[in-house]
This record gives structure tokens, C-alpha cells and sequence, in this order.
């Protein structure tokens, strides 16, 4: 089970940013667009085979070419004000259940020993949050803090709220997968961290599946509206817009198939400024509005609907 | 020349002495391994490694202990019996062959690949062989192809002299997964050991079945490459009481007859009928 470094960069107290993929995708796709947009070069990787099962064979003329793993990669950066590594998971691992058990923790040590080996004093993670939003509305970030030392810090970020902010949560949740574990493993060895959630509808944590799965780059964009704050950078968004551009088209293309009766419910989420306003509707609408949207996907899907992309 | 239990003995060695327990005293020179899954396309893979054992008289040297590799949540039931995984080590000194059986593990895929290639190394073994089923569009009548592929180019020169096809190409489909045999070459090639899969063609409507010819076939190259001197009339009998029951049953429903005569002279089924084939020839010959 092993690190493998191709370089050591020297790198003072970099910060981490790490993610692996969940629902909307959408803190990998904040992630991955950060990579290409501040030029992160590739250090090292984790090796993938104690943690994931082989992907895909190739066989060239009768001669076992190659076998492709999930790959689960680091890069890093020197920005004007900050030193950044950024840990990329293609896959989470699922021994024991979806991002649950021994190998997701161990998963979860190994990058922070490498975060930890370049002094590293800061950790950030991202994933999703699916909130009572309408798809036309601009996603919030919901902030995780592992220690009440940041909430103050946290409350700063621009478009942001933490959990005791969202009506009925009483500062209460959960962050599933690895986004949310890493933080309890960071907190364990006393490392700061922060999970920041970009919001999605609930009603498109749709049940189709994993294989193609829905992204939601509005919310990325979001997530990386703050951590742009964080980080001070600048980062040219436009090539998400138009990602949430095109996706936003084809969630139209469906809204517009759905019964008028359950688009009238979602229609009063679009005078929702914030997740933490639930009013308009009542948990038993948002169960329903979600059945019956989870009805539509699978129609969509098994009809030929083009993906989510 | 080593022996198993100069393997105990070493120190610091690979050999992880809580997944791999050792059982008796063997010599080898420097043996090939074949290596087979127990449930199988066919029960190709099963089959020709309980022949090979059967006849070269094999003894049991070496198994792989279960945990962390299977799941302990229970007994699977077959023919009313209570099952239990087991990867065991079987060799002939005299042919100088190393066999290795198991149920497919669950878990942890490569670090069970490596303790059988653990074993491999200490054995000395020089080339590495996996056997198993691919299901094809041919008919029981039609002669059984073996399609190898390799972790080494040399290897393919070999094999092709044994009649072998050995010009695959091959992408694992999106939603599909490699198998754990080509996963077995791949961390052979890792560490230096030359090894070929040898899949082995048998009429998908066998597939949950059992095929004689395609065991025959695949024996017949063991036979050949090792120069073992085995009988292969017991499965010229299997081969032919399979197929007077296939003709029975083509006799008895003009469907399967059509079905079948249409593969022999190369043509294709619809989805349908290739489904209809296989339940009934399943029933048929379950009955």
C-alpha cells in the first residue's frame, strides 16, 4: 500500500485541496477546473491496486497490454500568495460499502501523510449539498469547519452558511464519502479542514446510474467562487459557465415534461433566495417532488436522454 | 532445488505465513503453474484442473487461508451440501507441475494475486498458466478454439505452434471489469513471470453447463506442451454422451434443431432465440 512521489517540490506550508467524486460531481469538477485553470503539475499518486480493482483491460494482438486502475493523483502549484496541493480521486474506494470501512481511512491517512509531509496547515474538501433549492437559483456553499475555531472564519466566506444557519438542522449533519471523512481524519491529527458543499436541487440526486451520473457545475462554480476568495486567485470561470449552461438546458428540457401540478410546488423554490429558507415547501412535498423527478430521470435516461455533461 | 519447507525457514521472504499455510514436503526443478477458478464458463478451468490432478496424481502441498479474502457471512448450499472457499496448491514432482484451484475471492483481489504468485516464486515456477471458459457463438459439433493472450511476446510464438489463436484484441466495455485472470497476468508481468490466459471456446448454451469437448481441448495442449502421456479417451466418451443427448433433444423440439443447424452452418441467432436455446437445452440436459 503505497505513496508514490515522482517529485518533492519544495513548497511552504502549501494548503490541501482534496476531493473524490458524489453527487453532482461537484467537487471534483471544482477541483479538476482549478487544476487546469492555476496549471497544478502532477506529483505523485497513491497506488491504486490495494484500494481499487481493475478498471480496464487492454489486449493488443494476443499481448496483455495494459490494466487501468481509478487513479487517485496529486498536483501541485506556487500561487502569488499561497502554495496549494491539490489531491484528485477518480474513485472512492468500496470495500466494506461505498466510501465505508478500513479502506477509505486508510485512504484518507495516506493523503494527509503526503499533506502532512510538505508541512502542509490547512485542508479543504468538497462535495455536495443537496438542499430545497430550484435549479435556476444561484447554489450556496454550506461550510463544514472540523473545529469551532473556524466557524468565525468560515462565516466570512462570500455565498456561504453553516449548518446552524439551515432551518431545522441545529448545526447537525452528515458529509458521506471520503469529502467528509477526510476532515474527521485531519481533525484526529489535528489538522484543520473544511468541507465546502455547493448546493443541488434535491430533486436532481437523481437515482440514475453511477455510470452516468448527473453533474451540476453551477454548484462547483460556487465552490470555487470561495475558495478563489481563500485562496486569493483569480480564476477565469467562463468555461464553467458554459458547462452549467448546457446542463441547465437539458434539466429544462425536463422540467418541462413534468406534471404541472409538481411543477407548481417546485416553482415556489424559485423565490428561495437561500437553502436555509425552507419555508415555501414541506418536507412531504420535497419527498414526493423527488419520487415523482426520479420517475422522469428514469424515463429520460432509459428513453436515450443524452447525459448530464 | 528448494523445498516447501526451506520457504518457511526464509526470513524476510514474501511468503506471508498468515495467508498461506503450509502443508507437506515438495521438490521442484522449475515447474509451470496452471492455475484455474473454480466456477467457470463450462466448468472448464475446474474440470481440467481435477483432470489434471486425477491423472498425473497430483498431492495437495500448500492452501491460502480464507480470511480477508472471502466472505465469512455464511455457507453457500450446492447439491445439498454446505460449501466453503478453498485455494489450494496441487503438484506432480514427476512432471514437474504446480496446480493451483480456488473459488473466486471477493476481496482484496491483489493482494491474494500476489500470495499465489508468492508461492509461484518459491516454487521457482517459470511460466504461469490460467485455463477458463469463453462463451462463443459456435455449436456443441463445431471444434473448440483456445484464444491465449500473454504477458510476454515470446511466449506467443510458443503457444502458437501449440495451435493456439493468439492474435486477440480486446477492450474491457464501459460498465464491464477485468477478470481476475488477466488480473493474475498482469502481476506476473510485475514481477517477471511469463504467463498466458488460455480461454477456451465453449457454445454459449453450455456456458452454465458442462462442455467435454472444450475440456478435451484444453487438456489436449497441457498434454502436449508438458509432454504428459495422459489418456483423453475417458472424455471421447463424455464428449459423445453429451452430444447423443443434444441430438435427443433436437430430435424431440424442431426449435433446437433449427437453433443449432443454423450455428453449425455459421449463421446467427436473434437475442430471443439464442435465449430460448439455452433454457431449453438447459432443461433438457438437466432433466
Amino acid at each position: 500500500m503505497g505513496i508514490k512521489l515522482y517529485e518533492e517540490p519544495k513548497l511552504e506550508k502549501p494548503i490541501l485541496l482534496a476531493t473524490w467524486p458524489g453527487i453532482g460531481r461537484i467537487g471534483i469538477i471544482a477541483i479538476d477546473y482549478l487544476r487546469k485553470a492555476i496549471k497544478a503539475e502532477e506529483f505523485g499518486q497513491i497506488e491504486p491496486w490495494d484500494f481499487f480493482y481493475p478498471k480496464k483491460v487492454s489486449i493488443r494482438a494476443g499481448q496483455l497490454e495494459d490494466l487501468k486502475f481509478p487513479s487517485s493523483k496529486f498536483y501541485f502549484t506556487r500561487t502569488d500568495k499561497k502554495d496549494l496541493v491539490l489531491f484528485i480521486g477518480e474513485e472512492q474506494p468500496t470495500g466494506g460499502g461505498y466510501a465505508n470501512g478500513g479502506k477509505a481511512y486508510q485512504l484518507a491517512n495516506l493523503v494527509l501523510d503526503v499533506a502532512q509531509k510538505f508541512d502542509c496547515q490547512r485542508v479543504y474538501t468538497s462535495g455536495a449539498a443537496v438542499a430545497p433549492i430550484h435549479h435556476t437559483a444561484r447554489p450556496g456553499v454550506w461550510a463544514v469547519p472540523n473545529t469551532k475555531r473556524l466557524i468565525d472564519e468560515v462565516k466570512e466566506y462570500d455565498n456561504t452558511i453553516i449548518m446552524s444557519e439551515i432551518e431545522g438542522r441545529e448545526g447537525q449533519g452528515n458529509i458521506s464519502g471520503l469529502n467528509g471523512l477526510l476532515l474527521g481524519v485531519a481533525k484526529r491529527r489535528g489538522l484543520d479542514a473544511v468541507c465546502l458543499l455547493g448546493e443541488i436541487p434535491f430533486y436532481l440526486q437523481s437515482p440514475v446510474p453511477l455510470s452516468r451520473p448527473i453533474v451540476y457545475p453551477k454548484a462547483s462554480k460556487s465552490v470555487l467562487e470561495v475558495l478563489s476568495q481563500i485562496l486569493e486567485i483569480r480564476i477565469d470561470l467562463s468555461g464553467l459557465d458554459d458547462s452549467a449552461h448546457r446542463v441547465e438546458e437539458k434539466i429544462e428540457e425536463l422540467y418541462k415534461q413534468i406534471p404541472s401540478q409538481i411543477k407548481s410546488g417546485l416553482e415556489k423554490l424559485k423565490h428561495v433566495s437561500r437553502a436555509k429558507e425552507l419555508g415555501p415547501i414541506t418536507k412531504e412535498e420535497m419527498k414526493d417532488f423527488k419520487e415523482h423527478f426520479d420517475e422522469y430521470f428514469k424515463g429520460f435516461y432509459e428513453s436515450g436522454g443524452r447525459r448530464f455533461e | 532445488m528448494n523445498t516447501l519447507r526451506d520457504f518457511m525457514k526464509v526470513e524476510g521472504g514474501d511468503l506471508n505465513k498468515e495467508q498461506v499455510k503450509f502443508t507437506s514436503q515438495h521438490r521442484f526443478q522449475s515447474p509451470a503453474l496452471v492455475v484455474g477458478w473454480s466456477e467457470d464458463i463450462g466448468r472448464l478451468g475446474p474440470k481440467v484442473i481435477d483432470l489434471l490432478n486425477k491423472k498425473l496424481g497430483c498431492e495437495e502441498f500448500y492452501q491460502i487461508e480464507p480470511a480477508g479474502f472471502f466472505p465469512f457471512d455464511g455457507v453457500a448450499v450446492e447439491g445439498n451440501v454446505a460449501q466453503f472457499p478453498e485455494s489450494r496448491f496441487y503438484c506432480s514432482q514427476k512432471h514437474d507441475l504446480v496446480i493451483f484451484k480456488s473459488a473466486l475471492p471477493r476481496y482484496e483481489w491483489h493482494k491474494f494475486l500476489n500470495s499465489v504468485l508468492d508461492v509461484a516464486g518459491r516454487c521457482k515456477v517459470k511460466e504461469i498458466y490460467t485455463v477458463g471458459g469463453i462463451a462463443s457463438l459456435i455449436a456443441h459439433t463445431d471444434p473448440r478454439r483456445i484464444t491465449t493472450v500473454v504477458n510476454r511476446p515470446k511466449l506467443k510464438e510458443m503457444l502458437r505452434e501449440y495451435g493456439l489463436e493468439t492474435d486477440m484484441n480486446y477492450e474491457t466495455p464501459p460498465g464491464g471489469a477485468p477478470t481476475l485472470s488477466s488480473y493474475l497476468l498482469w502481476v506476473a508481468k510485475r514481477r517477471n513471470i511469463p504467463g498466458a490466459n488460455l480461454w477456451g471456446e465453449v457454445p454459449f448454451y453450455l456456458a452454465a453447463l458442462e462442455d467435454p469437448r472444450a475440456w478435451k481441448r484444453a487438456l489436449g495442449f497441457f498434454d502436449e506442451r508438458f509432454s504428459l502421456g495422459i489418456s483423453l479417451e475417458e472424455l471421447d466418451e463424455e464428449v459423445e454422451r453429451q452430444t447423443e443427448k443434444i441430438e435427443r433433444a433436437r430430435i424431440r423440439d424442431p426449435e433446437v434443431d433449427e437453433y443449432i443447424g443454423k450455428l453449425e452452418r455459421a449463421g446467427k441467432l436473434t437475442w430471443n432465440d439464442s435465449e430460448k436455446l439455452v433454457k431449453k437445452i438447459e432443461e433438457f440436459l438437466r432433466s
